[in-house]
């Protein structure tokens, strides 16, 4: 079995970034399974990026401990990283830059000062030549770095192609002639399953297209802004519109004036942009506007650690909003897990008519994973548009209407939007629709929208909102996965989100273990969920923050109380060796 | 033409204050939009919070009765999602000029086609007075005992200097010409900002109808309303209280909606579903 972690350091604005996941998508092509995940800091140059693949031949969920080839682009690399190097790992560098004393370290030096002076290259290309010389290392397919060059460059001319070409075919040359000892780890499989190299952005950003959202209103904040770049670029060709507002107010009032109007429509943020959005989530609330955000957490408060993962914003987030009102939040554990839950999240918005959130974080939102094409494709088949309650015009003009809207009063000009229901759903006309009109009301109002400070009334409508809960409880709420034979388990992990992988990863190598993973995250049930749990047994509770927030609330919502806890909160996502060090 | 009347546009009976300046706005508002020959079907309104938000219930339209400040982004958002509906703002001072000012100006930059008709009444009414950011500097209210530090927002600069394409002033006296600048500014396709000044009977005894009634002049027969130097010029007399009515500035230039070419046959609401999705997932290969 082929599983090697292969990373690449150095100067913050020098190209990590695009390097790293050129590595990625040439393992993906040929044939195996990736998991990446990028460090950066907060600055546009200077500071230290890195950027680590983990390539293995069976599906991976997370990164794993050691390095196996380190790329060391300068010298800071080499000191900031030898802590996960053994004895087998190569290191990647130029003995002219700088000298590497360590006797237990094998050193593959490459002279990228000399061939890029050489060639006239510029130093950004270095980048290339370490990346010619990695796939040498391991006997990878150097044909797909240089069809990848001429994807990345190829707008530019076959001159620029070529020009950059040859810093790909020096490095590999290099080692190729100098180096005996290769690995042959990436040689290409056949037949090669198309694979996707994703993350939870492009996840997000594809499943929104794909269930048919019109309207993405985003305001920059890392590390959501992908989103926001990767939609802007879509939006001619895919029928969407995307709107970088002036902030993140104006971001979430214009997606639900699109909402209003009868589009899909959703916002992405991090937490100090959510934090300005809370007011209108009460706002989709109260006038039961269907709307999905998008919500891609960092380490808090205020500006916190920008570049950094935790999870930290969940009780903000299912407490969001003044009032009560009914919302739903959902928290993937993984790329695929992404995919569907966003397009769950567009029908859950639509039918039960309020706002749903789903969870992310920097570690799920900016590493990539290898997602099957035939994954993709299937989803894409399978997805249905459900609009629940919207009544919209055909295009024959006539009003297309359900039993229960024919049992309206739809003579009435004036319509019934907040008609009481036993479901607690009601009928939402698309407004411009002839012969109607309704409002929708940021005041408590009465059926039909408009303002009442009644009793009455204010009772009814806050219980037909409250029973949407009960009916998304009945109808689509899902209990959550469990990994492992949860019956002979002696120890059982409980998560949510995107820690999934590192627990996975770590029962591996435990015995009789099993992770409950949520990702429907609220309302929960109680009844159901309470029924997971049983006397005897070692619950464990991890999560990527101080308070462990999922415990609180699965306390809160289910009486559930998990005593032992593995929490991280140092902006580092939990590893698999993390939850090993601390369950003996 | 359609024929809709005042009454099919009326909803409940308004519970403003006895001479209020909000009566003639909403009679105008009603009769511009008959004179249009709209329905309560073909119009979007977004309504703020405040007296003159609480149109919202005596207003027929299909309408967003917004969060205090939010009324344009809400507004933006329908024109995106359907730029075939008129979408107007009814809108005060505090809402549009302190809570939501950052809305008003990036939504003239964008020359979003929507027509924003602010209540000025340089007071908090429905908070029972206090100052509001048009008030004059030294105005006493409930909230500056002392009188008011700041000097007052000037929303015709403000919004010429943002881009908006449609500035327009008017008194809430002068109902016919409310009518006419009200149809012009929803005629108009692009930014229209209408400030309408108007007395607040019960909490501002200093602005009061013989305060605009001195104050305020009709432009001049020959004033060119294309000219934005001359517009900047009238604008800037705010500050020395006088008061010009009438258009002050308007300019035909493309809107928000008409520069996206995802608009350019239907409304994003009507468009196909796009399906074909191999092209975007080539980027993951």
């Amino acid at each position: 079995m082929v599983d090697f972690t292969w990373k690449i350091g150095g100067e913050a604005g020098f190209g990590i970034m695009t390097t790293g996941l050129v590595f990625s998508k040439i393992a993906a092509r040929s044939g195996y399974y990736i998991f990446d995940y990028v460090e950066y800091p907060s600055l546009i140059r200077g500071g230290h990026n890195a950027y680590e693949v983990r390539v293995c031949s069976e599906k991976i969920h997370h990164l794993k401990k050691n390095i196996d080839i380190l790329v060391c682009l300068n010298e800071e690399t080499f000191q900031k990283h030898k802590s996960r190097l053994t004895k087998d790992s190569l290191i990647i560098f130029d003995e002219k830059e700088f000298a590497i004393k360590d006797k237990d370290i094998k050193l593959v030096s490459v002279p990228f000062n000399r061939i890029l002076s050489d060639l006239k290259g510029k130093p950004v290309m270095k980048n290339t030549i370490a990346l010619g010389a990695s796939l040498a290392l391991v006997e990878g397919e150097i044909t797909e770095l240089l069809k990848i060059i001429k994807e990345q460059f190829g707008k530019k001319g076959e001159e620029v192609v070529s020009f950059n070409k040859q810093f790909a075919q020096a490095g590999y040359d290099y080692v190729k002639k100098n180096y005996s000892e290769l690995k042959n780890w990436l040689t290409k499989k056949t037949p090669i399953e198309s694979k996707l190299v994703m993350t939870g952005n492009d996840a997000f950003s594809l499943a929104a297209a794909i269930s048919d959202c019109r309207l993405y209103c985003s305001y920059p904040m890392t590390p959501s802004s992908s989103v926001l770049a990767t939609l802007a670029g879509w939006q001619e060709e895919i029928g969407m519109i995307v709107r970088h507002a002036e902030d993140e107010i104006s971001v979430i009032n214009t997606a639900i004036g699109g909402s209003f109007a009868g589009v899909r429509s959703a916002v992405g943020t991090s937490g100090g942009g959510f934090a300005l959005m809370v007011e209108s989530v009460a706002l989709a609330g109260i006038t039961e506007t269907p709307l999905v955000i998008f919500l891609a957490q960092r380490p808090g408060p205020a500006t916190g650690m920008p570049t950094w993962t935790e999870q930290g914003d969940l009780l903000f987030a299912v407490h969001s909003g003044h009032g009560e009102f009914p919302k739903i939040v959902l928290a993937p554990g993984d790329v695929e897990e992404m995919i569907e839950l966003t397009g769950k999240a567009f029908n859950l918005a639509d039918v039960y008519q309020l706002p749903v959130i789903i969870m992310s974080d920097m570690f799920l939102s900016e590493g990539h994973e290898s997602v099957e094409k035939k994954f993709v494709d299937d989803f894409i088949s399978k997805y249905k548009i459900n609009r629940g309650k919207l009544l919209k015009k055909m295009i024959n003009d006539k009003l297309q209407m359900t039993n229960q809207a024919q049992n309206l009063n739809i003579k009435s000009k004036n319509f019934l939007r907040y008609k009481v229901t036993d479901d607690g759903i009601s009928e939402r006309l698309m407004p411009g629709t002839a012969g109607y009109y309704y409002q929708a009301n940021s005041y408590e109002h009465i059926e039909d929208g408009h303002t009442t400070e009644e009793a009455k009334p204010r009772r009814d409508q806050v219980e037909k909102r409250n029973r949407k809960w009960l009916t998304y409880l009945k109808q689509d709420f899902s209990l959550p996965k469990v990994y492992g034979d949860l019956d002979k388990a002696k120890t059982v992990f409980v998560s949510w989100g995107s820690v999934k992988g590192a627990i996975v990863e770590a029962q591996k190598t435990l015995k009789e273990t099993a992770l409950i993973h949520f990702n429907h995250i609220y309302p929960l049930d109680r009844e159901r969920v309470r029924q997971l749990f049983t006397n005897g047994k070692r619950y464990v509770l991890v999560e990527n923050n101080s308070w462990g927030q999922f415990g609180k609330l699965l306390t809160a919502e289910t009486g559930v109380e998990i005593k032992e806890k593995i929490l991280k909160y140092d902006g580092r996502p939990i590893t698999a060796e993390y939850i090993l060090a601390r369950i003996t | 033409m359609n024929s809709s009347t005042i009454q099919n546009f009326s909803g409940y009976n308004p519970t403003w204050c006895l001479g209020c300046g909000n009566w003639g706005i909403g009679v105008a508002i009603k009769q511009a939009l008959v004179q249009l020959g709209l329905t309560p079907s073909d119009i979007a309104v977004v309504f703020g919070i405040g007296c003159s938000g609480n149109m919202n219930d005596f207003l027929n339209a299909y309408a967003i009765h917004a969060l205090h400040g939010r009324a344009i982004p809400n507004a933006v958002g329908i024109k995106l999602a359907n730029h075939k509906l008129s979408v107007i703002c009814v809108v005060g001072d505090g809402d549009c000029y302190g809570e939501g000012g950052n809305h008003l100006l990036h939504a003239a930059r964008g020359n979003h086609n929507i027509t924003v008709i602010v209540h000025d009444n340089r007071v908090y009414g429905l908070t029972t007075g206090q100052v509001a950011p048009t008030a004059k500097k030294g105005y006493k209210s409930k909230s500056t005992p002392a009188g008011i530090i700041e000097v007052p927002v000037n929303p015709l600069a403000l919004a010429l200097t943002s881009g908006a394409t449609f500035v327009a002033q008017v008194f809430a006296g002068n109902v016919i010409q409310m009518i006419s600048l009200i149809k012009a500014g929803i005629d108009h396709q692009g930014f229209a900002l209408i400030n309408i000044l108007q007395p607040c009977v019960t909490f501002n005894k200093i602005d009061t109808y013989q305060y605009y009634l001195e104050k305020s002049y009709q432009l001049e027969k020959d004033y060119r309303k294309d000219d934005f130097k001359s517009a900047l010029d009238k604008a800037l007399q705010l500050d020395r209280e006088k008061f010009p009515l009438g258009i002050i500035y308007q300019v035909e230039k493309p809107s928000y909606t008409d520069q996206i070419p995802q608009l350019k046959d239907k409304t994003l609401k009507d468009q196909e579903r796009f399906m074909n999705f191999d092209d975007l997932i080539k980027e993951f290969i």
